[in-house]
């Protein structure tokens, strides 16, 4: 790693991977920081922990031998959801607020590339949702085993799988808020979670007989053009094989993961590119 | 050795016909901000970058700092295009009226912002501890900058643009937001920044308050260099003015001696009970002292009037507004 030595004899690592890791980090660390200390996250967090609170309620209403199961169910919905909800939401804020706020006016002239800028902010929020997932998850076991049930093998793989969608929502998150307002880019996100959630039921339209997306040929368009630039999350959504029994086997988390990450990159990838040509007056 | 060699690695910053037209509202109608401003910048160098409200200091530095891209023309910042992160190691940059994160104490700003130049940790906590004490930041220095007033903002700003010890500082308005004697603390700073071999450059529309700050001056208006040079040059170049005190004795020549001072090429007079005031140009000043000695006159004082900053400025700004009348 080569160093500056500056006029009154500091030192300054400022090229090489290891000094462009440690400028990532620095990132990083900064946002965990402003998460850590922000009531948005704590007050997400908190609804959740309610949330599961409440199921401990709901299951008094269910029958003895379907507490456990109603509680299982209840919490694979919520977590994931909640999670997901929070990386839509802070990933929409995620640059708006420093530009917003003007203190990457400050940041950027630094000797940092503006693509470790945003691989740091991406991972900083990336590890803040993992950490909301395993709490929420930890949560969640607590009250589960008060009703009699307990975690299996399946429901932590699927957990991972989720895990492995936040980091790709967040993502798209990002490159939408690389490229417009907090809202819109809120709204898109969203939108594009909700199509990827049901591609597969596109893919089996257009593969139909007949229908709206054989029929019409715009429509047609419209359904391959989704299939191909939105990623299919049902990959991720395991909870209702889980509950009938699936194993969900490692290869299959493998595979999952790869894809996941594959496109987690593109949309980064692509908020960099976003945000390399932006001008910030 | 070759002279323009010597004279090219001596350069450290240099803007090349910069231009940048912003572009505003849904139909994108273009803005100029910048119309094509050249200057170079030699090492150890301070550079007042003077101008009215609007007339693109800003907007050049931030295309010097690499966080606008201009539409045309070309930055060279230590002989490189700013955009690369690494030209930029040996920069300090103050942002007019600087924002951080509020969340943050000035310690962990500047830990934050050490971390980014790579300095190691113990330099890290040397220099911050240093710099917080230079800027009189010591009481508030582990507080969020949530409650900071602008000034305090401001010298969180200056000591954050010195920690990694850069070669060049781009200061946008270091002196907007202090009170008196924080003008005076930052003012002595640069001054002794200056003699520590830095380069400054910085920019103002307060005249007065860097006219002993700098070597050279860059007047924008509208976009454009009006006038920019060395300092002293500048100066000489424009015509100088003199101002005579003068006596004459009460005779019955008297009258027709006033006449002939006032219509000395150039010369503006005024009567006044404690004397005859005499605003002329220096070159005619031998004339008057020809046409005193005859009428048995003399000069109480006389003086080489200076133009200043600000007058060199506000000619250059009227001149331009007749010119497009
Ligand atoms: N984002 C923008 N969109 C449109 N016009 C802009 C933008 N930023 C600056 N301008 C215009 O560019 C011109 C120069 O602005 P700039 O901020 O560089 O001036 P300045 O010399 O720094 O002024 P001040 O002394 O007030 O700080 C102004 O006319 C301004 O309206
Ligand atoms: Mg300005």
């Amino acid at each position: 790693m080569s160093t500056v030595v500056t006029q009154n004899g500091l030192q300054l690592h400022t090229s090489g991977p290891l000094a462009a890791l440690g400028r990532v980090g620095a990132v990083v660390g900064n946002t965990l920081r402003e998460a850590g200390r922000a009531k948005l996250f704590y007050g997400l967090l908190g609804a959740a922990v309610m949330l599961l609170g409440f199921s401990l309620v709901l299951s008094d209403l269910a029958l003895v031998d379907q507490k456990a199961r109603l509680v299982q169910s209840f919490g694979m919905a919520v977590v994931p959801l909640v999670c997901v909800g929070t990386a839509i939401l802070m990933g929409a804020l995620l640059l708006h607020k420093e530009i917003d706020r003007k203190t990457l006016y400050a940041i950027l002239p630094k000797p940092i590339a503006r693509g470790e800028f945003i691989a740091g902010k991406l991972i900083g929020l990336c590890a803040l949702l993992i950490f909301e997932l395993v709490a929420l998850a930890l949560v969640w076991w607590a009250v589960l085993s008060l009703r009699g049930g307990h975690m299996t093998g399946a429901i932590v793989r699927g957990l991972g799988l989720h895990a492995i969608e936040l980091v790709l929502v967040t993502s798209i998150a990002v490159f939408f808020s690389a490229l417009t307002r907090p809202v819109l880019s809120g709204l898109l996100t969203a939108g594009v979670f909700v199509v990827g959630r049901v591609t597969y039921l596109i893919t089996e339209f257009l593969a139909a007989r007949k229908g709206l997306f054989v029929e019409v040929p715009a429509m047609r368009a419209l359904g391959k053009a989704l299939v191909v630039a939105v990623p299919d999350l049902s990959t991720f959504a395991v909870t209702d094989p889980i509950l009938q029994g699936w194993d969900v086997p490692w290869s299959y988390c493998l595979s999952a993961s790869l894809y996941g990450l594959c496109w987690a990159l593109a949309f980064a990838v692509g908020a960099v590119l976003l945000f390399q040509r932006r001008d910030f007056t | 050795m070759n002279d323009s060699a010597a004279a090219h690695d001596d350069t450290i910053l240099a803007l090349d016909g910069l231009a940048k037209t912003f572009r505003v509202g849904f139909w994108g109608r273009p803005v100029p901000a910048l119309r094509g401003v050249s200057l170079t910048m030699r090492r150890g160098e301070s550079l007042g970058y003077l101008g009215p409200n609007g007339s693109g200091k800003t907007t050049s530095i931030k295309c010097i700092v690499g966080l606008i891209q201009a539409s045309a023309g070309k930055v060279s910042l230590f002989g490189g295009d700013p955009g690369e992160a690494q030209r930029r190691a040996r920069v300090g940059y103050l942002p007019e009226s600087p924002y951080f994160y509020d969340y943050l104490t000035p310690v962990e700003v500047l830990e934050y912002v050490g971390k980014l130049y790579g300095m190691g940790a113990r330099d890290r906590a040397q220099r911050s501890k240093m710099l917080l004490g230079q800027v009189g930041l010591e009481h508030a220095a582990r507080r969020p900058l949530r409650g900071f007033s602008k000034g305090m903002l401001q010298r969180v700003g200056i000591a954050q643009s010195l920690l990694a010890d850069p070669d060049l500082l781009i200061w946008d308005e270091p002196l907007s937001g202090l009170d008196p004697m924080g003008r005076k603390e930052v003012r002595d700073l640069m001054a002794s920044l200056r003699a520590d071999g830095k380069s400054l450059f910085f920019s103002s529309h307060v005249l007065s308050d860097i006219e002993t700050l700098c070597d050279a001056v860059c007047i924008l208006d509208r976009g454009e260099a009006v006038a920019q040079g060395r300092l002293s040059e500048l100066l000489r170049s424009e015509e100088l003015e003199s101002e005579a005190l003068v006596d004459l004795p009460s005779s019955d020549g008297r009258a027709a001696v006033l006449a002939n001072l006032a219509d000395l090429p150039g010369a503006n007079l005024t009567d006044l009970p404690s004397g005859i005031r005499l605003l002329l140009p220096t070159a005619q000043v031998p004339e008057l002292m020809r046409l005193l000695l005859e009428a048995g006159g003399t000069i109480r004082e006389l003086s080489q009037r200076r133009d200043s900053l600000e007058e060199l400025f506000l000619r250059k700004a009227v001149r331009r507004g007749e010119g497009a009348a």
